[in-house]
């Protein structure tokens, strides 16, 4: 891995508030996870599963918020290279596109596993507050937030290909948008559909959800998550080794 | 209508249409793919259909596609040398911001259209419903129509001032769920928000959140009012602060 090419997207990401966005990632699913456990009047804090309210509110406000903010990440920091024609100048100095991608990726893998993570204990630490005495679940909880982390991944590394190819930012974002609505609406789709789409496995890592008018904990779908993030990694391998062979 | 059409022009070839239909079929065939997976019928017909599809496009996914939108529509200016062409142009502040804004408004109206006929043929079509839609979701999407005004002239306002096209994005998004928040908290005073008057008018006769269930008088003359008060202030705001806007060297 290049590191000073990493270094350079950190020093590209000052001016592109990308902090920003990534409070948008970490302060809204908060929220979201949080809003649904303190409007609902049944939720008791002394329950023994209290804390499948708040993995069922962090189940549903991580696939519909992250892949726009992934797909918003991603362009962002793509089009400065598009923009200033970066892709050339890189090129010159040694740098090729696919290494550019790839350093791309690292960088801004960097945020979303630090929002990812950060947003998962925010939520633990915020049901520690509302007063639930009983335990959590941390196997549980550790394995969703691996997860989530793992598709965040895989669906940013999709955009940052999509966004290096496709210069107009349309695109990008209009794909992030239906997304977020493909994530949402794949908890109610059977689990070899979800298959189907990256945003799909938003559903097969949720870990809790309503089963008739209780919030229960719902089995991780691991193989599967993990295929994704193997597949993904390939993919993303063989395309960036592919634009290292193309004219910048 | 001269700018207008002009802005029509620019508009050809800028894919606008993908957002314009894909986002909101892909919501109703969304909102009906679990049914449709299990094979079973919408409990209250066309009321069913219509909650499912527009309960959740009303949240934030309308105040993204405009947003998209009003991104596109300013896209062109931001390019090259276009800004100063436009601000050494003989065409009024005035009539740049209310040119720009009713061409995405324009754009969300038929955002709205494909979203009505969607639901209609989701209903007839996948579930073969009895009957047609009920005039009332005729008419919640007239008002829906009106109720993206405002937004669609807060989103324009933001594009022109930011030259990135995905940060009006983000913000709609943080607005749009500000806003639902705010309907919830304090009801009908947030429909002091665009985002707040557009999420208000798609619950309209959904039961869902802050909504009753049943489309009041008072709602619809409250979304009116704040649409036409809300539009004409950003669009003037925005105009003034064009006006004070120059060249970039």
């Amino acid at each position: 891995m290049n590191t000073r090419a990493v270094v350079n997207e950190f020093a590209k990401m000052r001016h592109l508030r990308v902090g920003l966005v990534a409070a948008f990632m970490i302060v809204p699913i908060t929220g979201l996870s949080l809003f649904a456990v303190v409007t609902n009047p049944d939720f008791t804090p002394n329950a023994p599963d209290a804390w499948n309210a708040l993995l069922a509110g962090m189940s549903l406000g991580i696939p519909m918020l992250s892949p726009l903010l992934l797909a918003i990440l991603a362009s962002r920091q793509t089009d400065i290279d598009h923009t200033s024609n970066g892709w050339l100048m890189q090129s010159a100095s040694g740098l090729t596109p696919g290494g550019v991608c790839r350093a791309k990726l690292v960088a801004l893998g960097v945020v979303v596993t630090t929002t990812t993570i950060i947003t998962s204990l925010l939520v633990l630490i915020a049901g520690v507050f509302m007063g639930i005495t009983v335990a959590p679940p941390i196997g549980h909880w550790a394995g969703f937030t691996a997860c989530m982390l793992i598709i965040n991944l895989s669906v940013l590394a999709l955009h940052v290909l999509l966004s290096a190819k496709v210069e107009n930012q349309l695109v990008a974002l209009g794909i992030g948008a239906l997304g977020s609505i493909v994530a949402v609406f794949s908890q109610g789709l059977p689990a070899a559909a979800a298959h189907l789409t990256p945003w799909g496995y938003y559903a097969l890592a949720q870990a809790a959800g309503y089963e008739g008018a209780q919030i229960k904990a719902l089995p991780i779908s691991y193989p599967s998550i993990a295929a994704l993030g193997v597949l993904v990694a390939t993919i993303f391998l063989i395309l960036t080794y592919r634009f290292d062979r193309q004219e910048a | 209508m001269g700018t207008i059409n002009v802005e029509l022009i620019k508009l050809k070839r800028s894919l606008a249409w993908p957002v314009v239909v894909l986002l909101p079929v892909v919501l109703v065939l969304a909102g009906a793919a679990t049914q449709l997976a299990n094979g079973s019928q919408p409990q209250e017909g066309w009321k069913t259909v219509w909650i499912q599809s527009v309960g959740f496009y009303g949240l934030f996914p309308l105040a993204l596609g405009i947003a998209i939108l009003g991104s596109l529509v300013w896209r062109v200016e931001h390019r090259g040398t276009n800004w100063n062409a436009l601000m050494s142009g003989p065409t009024s502040s005035r009539r740049i911001a209310v040119a720009k804004a009713s061409v995405v408004a324009g754009l969300a109206a038929v955002m709205q259209i494909v979203l009505l006929v969607a639901v209609i043929i989701i209903g007839k079509v996948a579930f073969n419903l009895p009957g047609m839609l009920p005039s009332e979701y005729l008419g919640i999407t007239g008002l829906l129509i009106v109720a993206t005004v405002p937004v669609a002239a807060a989103q324009s306002a933001l594009s022109m001032f930011l030259r990135s096209f995905a940060a009006p994005v983000a913000v709609a998004l943080v607005a749009a769920g500000v806003s639902t928040a705010a309907l919830m908290a304090v009801g009908n005073f947030a429909l002091i928000s665009p985002y707040g008057i557009a999420t208000r008018t798609a619950l309209l006769g959904t039961g869902m959140f802050v909504d009753a269930g049943t489309v009041t008088g008072a709602d619809v003359v409250g979304i009116l009012g704040s649409s036409a008060i809300l539009a004409t202030t950003i669009i003037a705001v925005t105009a003034v602060i064009l006006e004070r806007r120059d060249t970039r060297i």
